[in-house]
């Protein structure tokens, strides 16, 4: 008798959870640092509230992102996407609740939303977009000898490429020449800097996720090499930059968490604005110590500027 | 659980399975190019809505030439006497490149309605003011909302729609092999030497069977890409394995008959399969199982599957034992 109680309460108490707390459904395309970073932004900042959520990673099979999606159509009330494929797949299945997507870079590309800002639908969120205008001028101010900038990327992603272009098109602008140094896996990677590193004066390092999860082998290879690192993201400027100017993904997650916390409050999503990462929340990086080994002098107004000096 | 949706999805993987089927059973060649030739159906068919081709024709089409890659690797197989598997693995690979040519980009998504805007990131940051001169924050928006008119779909995809669809194919696919040719064609999977006894040319063979093999996942992939709204150059990743472990999912459930059944396979075991992923997907967190433990379970349950069909399982599991275990054990 005692345990049969004891299962009913159970079971009770499973349910009053599930009736008086919200889930929220996470789908995520693959299991990486910067997106499961993301994640965990997304938690702290929501941390006051009473959430349940469901973490779904699709390991890569764009089949399960499709099902997640469809799963969370079903039992979740609010979606939050992580990346552009797990996003692109919650945007086409569900329809009626809430979609806030994050680390997408061109949404618009994506066929998420038809502009940034305010748009009418169910989807919102926030873009992980690189100031690429900006870091293109800080190399041509700072290495004013970098005649030739190398691009590090994966062929596989979306995001890379949007950058990429970019890069390309402000490059162009200020008399610069890019090297565009990809692979779909680190080997061929490595084999692209072996083979071309020689032209290659700087390397701009961006929000790549292969880049990212091999950053402290690409580090070794471009000290080896002697060849300086600027980086828009921070967590891969730490390993490897003399200057990183961007944001990490835990501060990304913590925006989302922010927005996902108006929805909640009760704001429309046709009030809510698909944004960039905030101009305020992107840090500065400055690594005298390998600026030292490069023979570089840090102009002071960057140091008064910067936020993580090593 | 969305049983309808699963069984969307299932149907769709059970099309790549059918072509994994006739690759590995019915003509005995184990290829891989279904992992290449699934993104290639996807990024045909999409790059050609945007080029106002009609929905149903870009679908056709990008499985026909998923089914050409097939014909590829065929050749390979026949003219270099290289060994299927790695004639695969090649075309494979290439598919790789191919494919991130054809979508000019490793992911593009079904036309949509946007305002043509190119994405810069338009926030002030403290460094501004280092280049006053270059910020240049014109915006590129225009006001017009561009709708992509080619793109109306004319069927939607459906569950009623696919089941029509894979009726029909396995109609065909099953007055095909009841043909001498289709005879043939599995009679060359079965004995490759005694279809030349028989003064047919074995080329012939290979190279249908393996376009058939790969013109079925470059249809999945169509379809894949249209019901979830994109296409990217990763999503082929592990169709092959999923597939097969589809195919023999069915295998055990309904048993090697007749060729009827053995079609039936592909699709009972697509759609089980799925639904094991969508349970893991349900149920797996709920009792302590991380998010990255999916492919595990979803490989014990088929471990399992295949483990309950052994004779020796069966009788150790069977009633008697369970009885007399049980009386045992009072």
């Amino acid at each position: 008798m005692k345990k049969r109680f004891f299962g009913v309460f159970l079971v009770f108490s499973l349910f009053v959870v599930h009736v008086f707390s919200l889930t929220i459904g996470v789908t995520q395309i693959v299991e990486h640092p910067a997106l499961d970073a993301v994640f965990e932004g997304l938690k702290e900042e929501l941390s006051d509230m009473d959430l349940v959520y469901d973490h779904q990673i699709a390991q890569g099979s764009f089949q399960n992102a499709t099902q997640i999606a469809k799963k969370f159509n079903n039992d979740s009330d609010l979606i939050v996407a992580i990346a552009t494929p797990s996003a692109q797949a919650a945007a086409n299945s569900i329809k009626n609740k809430p979609i806030v997507f994050t680390a997408v870079t061109d949404p618009v590309a994506a066929g998420l939303i038809p502009k940034m800002g305010l748009n009418s639908g169910n989807i919102v969120g926030i873009s992980d977009m690189l100031p690429v205008e900006l870091h293109m001028n800080l190399i041509k101010k700072y290495f004013p000898e970098a005649k030739n900038i190398g691009l590090l990327f994966n062929t596989g992603e979306i995001n890379s490429k949007k950058i990429v272009e970019l890069a390309n098109k402000y490059s162009e602008e200020l008399g610069l020449n890019t090297i565009e140094i990809s692979g779909s896996n680190i080997n061929e990677l490595i084999t692209g800097i072996n083979s071309r590193s020689d032209e290659v004066d700087i390397f701009y390092l961006f929000t790549d996720n292969l880049v990212a999860s091999s950053i402290e082998l690409l580090s070794e290879k471009m000290k080896e090499k002697k060849i300086p690192v600027i980086s828009g993201d921070i967590d891969i400027a730490k390993a490897s930059s003399v200057i990183g100017f961007g944001f990490d993904y835990k501060s990304l997650g913590i925006e989302t968490g922010k927005i996902v916390r108006r929805i909640i409050n009760g704001e429309k999503i046709s009030e809510i604005e698909s944004t960039f990462m905030p101009g305020n929340a992107l840090l500065l990086y400055l690594n005298l110590e390998r600026a030292k080994a490069f023979n570089l002098n840090i102009p002071d107004e960057l140091i008064d500027n910067a936020d993580i000096i090593e | 659980m969305d049983i309808i949706s699963i069984f969307e999805q299932g149907l769709i993987a059970s099309l790549a399975a059918l072509g994994v089927f006739i690759s590995f059973r019915v003509i005995d060649l184990p290829d891989l190019t279904p992992d290449g030739s699934y993104v290639l159906g996807a990024a045909v068919t999409i790059s050609l809505l945007y080029a106002n081709v009609l929905l149903p024709f870009a679908i056709l089409l990008g499985a026909l030439a998923s089914g050409i890659a097939g014909l590829f690797t065929a050749f390979l197989y026949n003219k270099f006497n290289m060994h299927s598997l790695l004639a695969s693995i090649l075309i494979m690979t290439m598919l790789y490149s191919i494919n991130l040519r054809i979508m000019d980009g490793p992911n593009i998504s079904v036309p949509k309605e946007s305002y043509g805007e190119e994405v810069i990131y338009e926030e002030q940051t403290k460094l501004d003011f280092l280049f006053e001169d270059t910020n240049n924050t014109e915006s590129l928006v225009s006001n017009e909302l561009q709708k992509n008119e080619n793109f109306t779909k004319v069927f939607s995809i459906d569950i009623y729609f696919l089941l029509f669809i894979s009726s029909i194919i396995i109609f065909l696919l099953y007055l095909l092999f009841k043909t001498e040719f289709g005879l043939a064609l599995r009679g060359f999977g079965n004995n490759k030497e005694g279809i030349k006894n028989l003064g047919m040319n074995p080329n012939i063979f290979s190279y249908t069977g393996l376009f058939l093999g790969n013109f079925f996942p470059g249809l999945a992939g169509g379809f894949f890409a249209i019901y979830s709204g994109f296409s990217d150059v990763n999503m082929g990743q592990g169709i092959v394995v999923s597939s097969l472990a589809a195919v023999i999912i069915g295998e055990i459930v309904l048993g090697k008959l007749n060729i009827l059944y053995n079609l039936l396979c592909a699709f009972i075991g697509g759609i089980i399969y799925q639904f094991v992923i969508a349970l893991v997907m349900k149920y797996g967190y709920k009792i302590g199982f991380n998010p990255g433990d999916m492919k595990l379970l979803t490989s014990i349950f088929i471990i399992l599957m295949i483990g309950l069909r052994n004779e020796e399982v069966k009788k150790w599991l069977s009633l008697k034992r369970l009885k007399s275990f049980i009386i045992r054990a009072r």
